[in-house]
Order: structure tokens, then sequence, then C-alpha cells
């Protein structure tokens, strides 16, 4: 079986190197049977990576163990979902993912365009292909992972495996690699349909509209992907928190500020005919950018408990990274006549400088993160010393640029495509200022003095109020105008321009998501040792560990905490927090147990026992508002998914290719 | 299949390897001053000795004893960083120090950002110039649309 799926895996390469050659000869001798047969390359190698892929699972379910890969990251007492989840758990696997995951894509949209774009498809396919060929070429030749163990001459079957980290067995991290690298992955589309059409010499922003759903799911996926990582770190690792700026969660973070820039930034083209070098620029910045975080989890650049083993992987990462950027840039310049804007400015005090704006401050995050990740290396390479930048330093350079970031969601949409005037401004922002700033007041005097804290509260309620606002005066209209409830309006238009609105939601499910980070300077915790009957307190909790109980499974064994919590001397809860060790890798793991509510958490971790006491370390934190954040992550989904749901009204925009700004055009969609 | 008695003493020894755990030694807020200007090097997390939740970590626990004892025996906050670094050298920092070449690894992002607003501020100055902006001619066929447009906007107000 193995053969077959290594081999599978070669004749995959072969078909995304010819599909290249096919697609690029093809369309230079204008041969449409070389097209035709190139797309056609595209579906094999798909066919042909879910072959290896299939055998794989196969081999992980039903125990191969002469296969290296499912001995190190599989065993027979693992649950199969588990065991399924393996197939991304090491290296050589997360890698035939990946590889799988483009050639689905890349199926789906060559045969979703197969008779559309026929300028641009085949360079197109060849640039997908040209990735593909290289997540290929990594896994036949460099980490496959169908490699056999062998002894001398004999092939050797170990009888079980190591299994999966046990921290990696948890729910989320069955769905959380998949769905971050669904995003990862996806940002290749726009990048191919946008490298091609600098290619091609297209004029027009057909790549864009091509795109702009498939950039929006993307975009979605990382965002889901990213939230479920903070989700499961929160869960497993037992120290509370959601982010701790490790350079791989960082790595994951970057193409989503860029991808959210474009998401932004490619408005203004579609509408205006603007920023479109920065688009190309946003684009691949963002291909690039989730190769680098791939690179990052790889190559062992820098230190981080993410990443897979370090390998000579790197040098193929870092060389492909250097010909597709230099290519990239080549490309930009040589067809800058094409990408020029097609009007001019009028005010600075209108939408498009707020997009503008936005631009710049979530690229400055992106730069400011990865500059961080990397400086440590930089540093060793310029003086010789290895220099730590921890958590305080993205604090303090991130948290005032997100409150930047806070403030432009909200003035955005109060300001007029083109120009506002100052009495429009005053109308639009006087309530919601009065509001913010009366809730900094009363928050000041029920005591919260932290200065970030304090703003982060006052603009999420100066956004909220705006986009609020935007959906009640909409939503008055329609009523006024049709009869229905204020609900049923606002449905309504939301359903009349759904983008539109569908944004404005995803920017609430930002701002109930920052009320979630805002909490963050008020967490407390403590950590005791304390025998069965002993109490401790913690804010306004009491706690007693009222008994231990052990016991064990096939997979591992356990202790098991009963911890009852008191607020004004009555039990509220009884938490059960469980410490587990697991057979096959004899690696420790906490089950933390979780009291949520929209207030705060009560986060209770059962650390361990004291060596020959019946004591247990237990500890235990108040995380105020963090619900909000999963929250939040719902109302962006849901924002999301409105953003997919086709308007029922189009607004087409008109331009002139010199100056101005042409009429918009209203189409009713047959309903 | 292992019997039962043997799964049990199985079990207890498998506990034995992985349940026990020394006593952790308590954040007190003296030690969380100093702990949190130093970086956790335990390779597992990019927290500081302050913040560091693992219970046997092999950095943190140790750090904050000796942050614990050199308090007691009246050292100042910047001495025992002092000392951190001596012994570690910068990495010891959870940041890098404002000074030298390091400072440029705190004066880049606004550096950055500061070249990003002298950009908008050309991009502005260089597309806002010029000819102003004219309403470009509106096709026949969408007089009627611009109409209806023109009175739900009316309706709006």
């Amino acid at each position: 079986m193995e053969n077959v799926g290594a081999l599978a895996i070669i004749l995959a390469f072969c078909f995304s190197v010819y599909a290249i050659l096919a697609s690029v000869v093809g369309k230079w001798k204008a041969n449409p049977f070389l097209l035709l047969s190139a797309e056609r390359a595209v579906y094999c190698n798909f066919l042909l990576l879910t072959a290896a892929s299939g055998i794989l699972v196969y081999a992980l379910i039903a125990g191969d163990f002469r296969l290296a890969y499912v001995a190190q990251h599989s065993n027979r007492s693992m649950p199969t979902a588990y065991k399924f989840a393996s197939w991304w758990g090491g290296q050589a696997g997360s890698l035939l993912l990946w590889a799988w995951l483009l050639s689905l894509y890349s199926a789906i949209i060559t045969f979703q365009n197969r008779r559309k774009f026929r300028d641009m498809m085949p360079w197109t396919v060849a640039i997908l292909m040209f990735v593909q060929g290289f997540f290929n070429l990594l896994i036949a030749f460099i980490a496959s992972p169908f490699d056999i163990l062998v002894q001398g001459r004999g092939i050797i079957d170990v009888g079980d495996g190591q299994g999966l980290n046990p921290l990696l067995q948890y729910w989320t991290m069955v769905i959380h690699p998949p769905i971050l690298y669904l995003g990862y992955v996806g940002f290749t589309v726009p990048f191919a349909f946008a490298m091609a059409s600098l290619i091609s010499k297209q004029k027009g922003e057909e790549w864009i509209h091509t795109t702009r759903r498939w950039s929006v799911v993307t975009w979605f996926f990382q965002s889901t992907g990213i939230l479920l990582g903070a989700g499961w770190a929160y869960a497993v690792l037992g120290w509370g928190g959601y982010w701790g700026w490790d350079p791989v969660e960082n790595a994951s973070l970057l193409p989503w500020l860029t991808s959210t820039a474009f998401l932004h930034s490619v408005i203004m083209q579609e509408k205006k005919g603007m920023m479109k070098i920065w688009n190309m620029v946003l684009v691949a910045s963002t291909f690039f950018l989730c190769i680098f975080g791939t690179t990052l989890t790889r190559t062992g650049l820098v230190s981080s408990v993410h990443a897979f083993a370090q390998s000579p992987i790197g040098v193929y990462f870092f060389t492909f990274l250097g010909l597709g950027i230099a290519g990239t840039i080549y490309l930009i310049l040589d067809r800058l006549e094409y990408l020029k804007t097609e009007t001019k400015l009028e005010s600075v005090v209108s939408r498009e400088s707020t997009f503008l704006f936005n631009n710049l401050i979530l690229v400055a995050s992106c730069f400011s993160i990865l500059w961080g990740t990397l400086f440590p290396v930089i540093s060793e390479a310029v003086t010789g010393e290895k220099i730590s930048v921890d958590a305080p330093f993205f604090n303090k350079v991130n948290v005032p640029i997100g409150l930047s970031l806070l403030f432009l969601t909200g003035v955005g949409p109060l300001i007029a495509w083109r120009r506002s005037s100052v009495e429009s401004l005053k109308r639009a922002f006087f309530w919601p200022t009065v509001g913010a700033l009366v809730l900094t007041l009363v928050l000041i005097f029920a005591g919260i003095r932290h200065f970030y804290a304090l703003m982060s509260f006052a603009l999420c309620l100066f956004v909220t109020w705006t986009i609020l606002g935007e959906f009640y005066k909409g939503s008055v209209a329609i009523r006024a105008k049709t009869g229905q409830n204020l609900l049923a309006a606002a449905v309504e238009l939301t359903h009349r321009n759904t983008r539109r609105y569908g944004g404005y939601l995803v920017h609430i499910g930002i701002v109930i998501m920052f009320i979630g980070f805002t909490g963050k300077a008020f967490d407390k915790d403590t950590t005791v040792e304390v025998g069965v009957g002993e109490k401790f307190r913690l804010g306004g909790y009491e706690m007693q560990v009222r008994e231990l109980v052990d016991g064990d499974n096939e997979n591992y064994s356990w202790r098991h905490a009963k911890v009852d919590v008191f607020q004004n001397g009555k039990l509220v809860r009884t938490m059960e927090p469980e410490r587990r060790g697991y057979k096959a890798s004899r690696q420790p793991t906490s089950e933390v147990d979780i009291w949520r509510r929209l207030n705060e958490d009560v986060y209770v971790n059962f650390a361990g026992s004291g060596v020959g006491s019946n004591k247990a370390v237990i500890q235990a934190y108040i995380f105020p508002l963090v619900s909000w954040i999963w929250v939040g992550f719902w109302v962006l989904l849901i924002g999301t998914v409105v953003c997919l749901i086709p308007s029922k009204v189009k607004l087409q925009y008109a331009r002139t290719q010199v100056v101005g700004v042409a009429s918009k055009q209203y189409v009713e969609v047959p309903k | 299949m292992l019997k039962f008695p043997n799964r049990l003493v199985l079990a207890l020894a498998l506990a034995a390897i992985c349940l026990p755990q020394s006593s952790t030694k308590l954040v007190t807020p003296e030690i969380r001053r100093v702990g949190d200007k130093l970086a956790c090097k335990c390779g597992a997390c990019n927290n500081t000795v302050a913040t560091c939740s693992m219970l046997e970590c092999h950095y943190s626990l140790p750090a904050r004893e000796k942050i614990d004892e050199m308090q007691k025996a009246g050292s100042a906050d910047q001495t025992i960083i002092d000392t951190f670094v001596k012994e570690s050298g910068l990495s010891a920092l959870a940041t890098p120090p404002a000074e030298g070449f390091f400072l440029l690894g705190w004066l880049m992002p606004f550096i950055a950002i500061s070249l990003g607003l002298v950009s908008v501020a050309i991009w502005f100055k260089r597309f806002a110039k010029g000819t102003p902006a004219t309403q470009a001619p509106v096709p026949e066929i969408d007089r009627r649309y611009l109409d209806r447009m023109n009175k739900e906007l009316q309706d709006l107000e």
C-alpha cells in the first residue's frame, strides 16, 4: 500500500509539472488541446493526492506501524478521531494535507472557470500548479509520509506507535489545523488570479470580481482557524491564555492582517479604480506570508512550542520564497502601466481616506508583529547577542495600534464616499462621542484606572453606536416605506446590500472580541497547594478541594479533583479539573475546568499533587469578559456568511477612465 | 490484554511518573514586579518568569526562588535584573533593552507607521491634486435607476 501512496505522490508531482508546461506552451502556441490537457492534469493531480491521503489515513487508523510516520504519530489506544487527526500531526503528513487541499482548490477553480477567462486561466493554472509542484516535490522526495522503518535490509513493524502528542488530543485540535490550512492554502487562489491577470496584461478588475468571494471564504477559514487555536490554548494548555505571541501563532496572524487589509482596499479598486498596485502587493504579501508561516513552523528559524522537528526542509522553502517574491516584484514593476489609478481623490475627509488609514494600520500591525518575531534572529545576526522578544513587547506595540484600528472601524461607516462636510461629520459623530465620554466617566467613577482598558471600552461603545446607528437609520426608512416591523426591516436592509451590512456585522463581531480582549487587564490568579477540605480565596470566591479520585483507561491514567466554589458562603459550583498521564508518551497533561459566564470565567487547573502528599496544587484564575471573544467570533461568522449571500439589489459602479465617479446602477435581481 | 490487578499496578506506576509535582513557588506581588521583566527561557512558552504557569518549569521556578532570595537579602530590582543578565545574557530580559542596536527593535514599528503616514500624505497629494473630479457621463439607460436611487436616498433622509 505504501508503495502505491508514494507512487501516487510522485505521479502527482509529474502531473503538476506537466500542467505548468502544457499551460504555458499551450497559451504561447495557442493550442487548445494542450490547454485542455493541462486542466485535466490538474484533476489527475487531485485524484492522485486524494489516493495518497486516503492510504495514509487508512494506515493511521488501521495501525500499520511499519510506516515511520504512523509509528511516530499514532497508536492503538487513541480514539479514531485522533488517529485521523494524526494525518496533520507531523511534518510529512501536514505537508501532504497542504498539497491535498491545494489540489482540491485547484480542481475546483479549474472546473468552475473551464469556460471563463480564457486569457487568464492558463496562467492561473500554471501558477497554482507551480505552488502545487513545490509541495509535491517536498512530499515526494524530501519528507515522505510513506517512509518505512527498516533495520538492515528488513522492514520492522514496531507493534504500536508513540501516539499523537497528548496536548493535541482535544476536539478543537481535530479541526483547528485543517481549517487554518484551508485559510493558508486558500490564499494561493487570489494570488494565482492576480499574477495571471498581470501576466496576461488584464486591464480590468476581473481577477478581483472572480476571487472576491473566494477571498472572503478563505479569510473566514483563517479567522476560524486562529480562533480555534486560541480556544484550544485557553482550554488545554492550562495557563488560561488564548494568545501567547508565539512565533507560530504570529505567523498565522500575519496573513490574516494583510488579507483583512486586502478585503478593504479591494473595495477601493472596485468602486474607484484606485489602489491597484497596492492590492497586488497585498494579495502577494498574504500569499507569501502564508508560505512564510509554514516555513517558520518547519525550519526552526525561531524557537516555538508549535514547531515541527527541525529538518533540512528550510532551504527548499527559502528558495521557493526567494524565487516567488523576486518573480512577483518583477511582474508588478513590469506591468505598472496596467495598474494605473483611474480616479482622483476629492477630499481627505472621505471614506476613501479611512480605507487608506485602515490599510496603513493593518499593515503596520502586521509589520510590527513580523518585526518582533524576527528581531531575535536579526539581532543575533547583527550583534551576535541573542535576545528575547516576548509577550510584553508585542502587547506594548500592538495595543495602541489595535485601538487605532478599532477607532477607524467606527469612523469609516460614518464618512461619505468622495467627501464629507463638517456639518455631516458633526451630525454623525456627536452622539457616539458623547456616549463614549460618558461611559469613560462612569468607568472612572466605578474605579477603573487602566488607561487602555478605558479607551478600549469607550471605543467599543463608539463603534457599536455608529454601526447600530447605520442599521437603525436604514431600517427605519424601510419600515416607513414597507410597514414592516423594525427587525424585518433590518433583515430587508441587510438583504439589499449584504456585502455592506454583513461587513458591519463582522465589525460588530470584532468590537465584541475587543471587549473580551480588554478583560485581560483585570485578570486575577492564584496558585496554592491545598489538602482535601482546605479552603483558599480568589477574588469574590472561596474554593475548597472536596476530594481527589484516581482512575485509568487504555489511553491514559488520571487523577480528578473536585473543587467546590463558594460565593458569599453559598456553594455555587463544583469544578472538576483533571490531571492525566498518557501511557504511550508518558506525558502529563491538564484538563482544566472552566465555568464560563459573560461577566467572567472561573478557570481551575489541577496542576498535580505534591510528592508523597495528598495535597493538590491548584491554579485558579478569574478571567473577566473572556467569553466575549468567543461570542464575537460567532457574530463575525454570521457577518461573513451574510457577506457571501448575494444581495437583493446589486450595485454596479461605472467609472470613467480618467477622473470622477460615475453613477451607481441599481439592478433588481429577480427573486 | 493485561488482567485487572496488573493494569492497576501499571496505572499507579504511570501515575507515579506523571502526576507527582513539587510544590510551586507562589508568585508574590514583589516577585511578579521583577519577574515580569525577565523572560522565561524554558523554550515552551513566550511568557515572563512571573507569568509562566508550567508547574515543573525548569527555568521560571528557580528564577522565582532566586528573585525571592535576593529580595530578602535586600537587593534592588535593577540589581536582580542585572544579575540575571550577567548570567544569561540579554536574552534574560523579556523585551529588548532600549539602547544601542536593540533600540531599533522598539522604534522600527513606529518608524514604519510614520513612513506609512508620509506615504499616505504623498498619495493624497498626488491623487488629490489636478483637475477636480467630474461627473462621468451617465448612460441613458441608467437614468431611471438614477432617479429611483435619488428617490430612495431621499426616503432614507
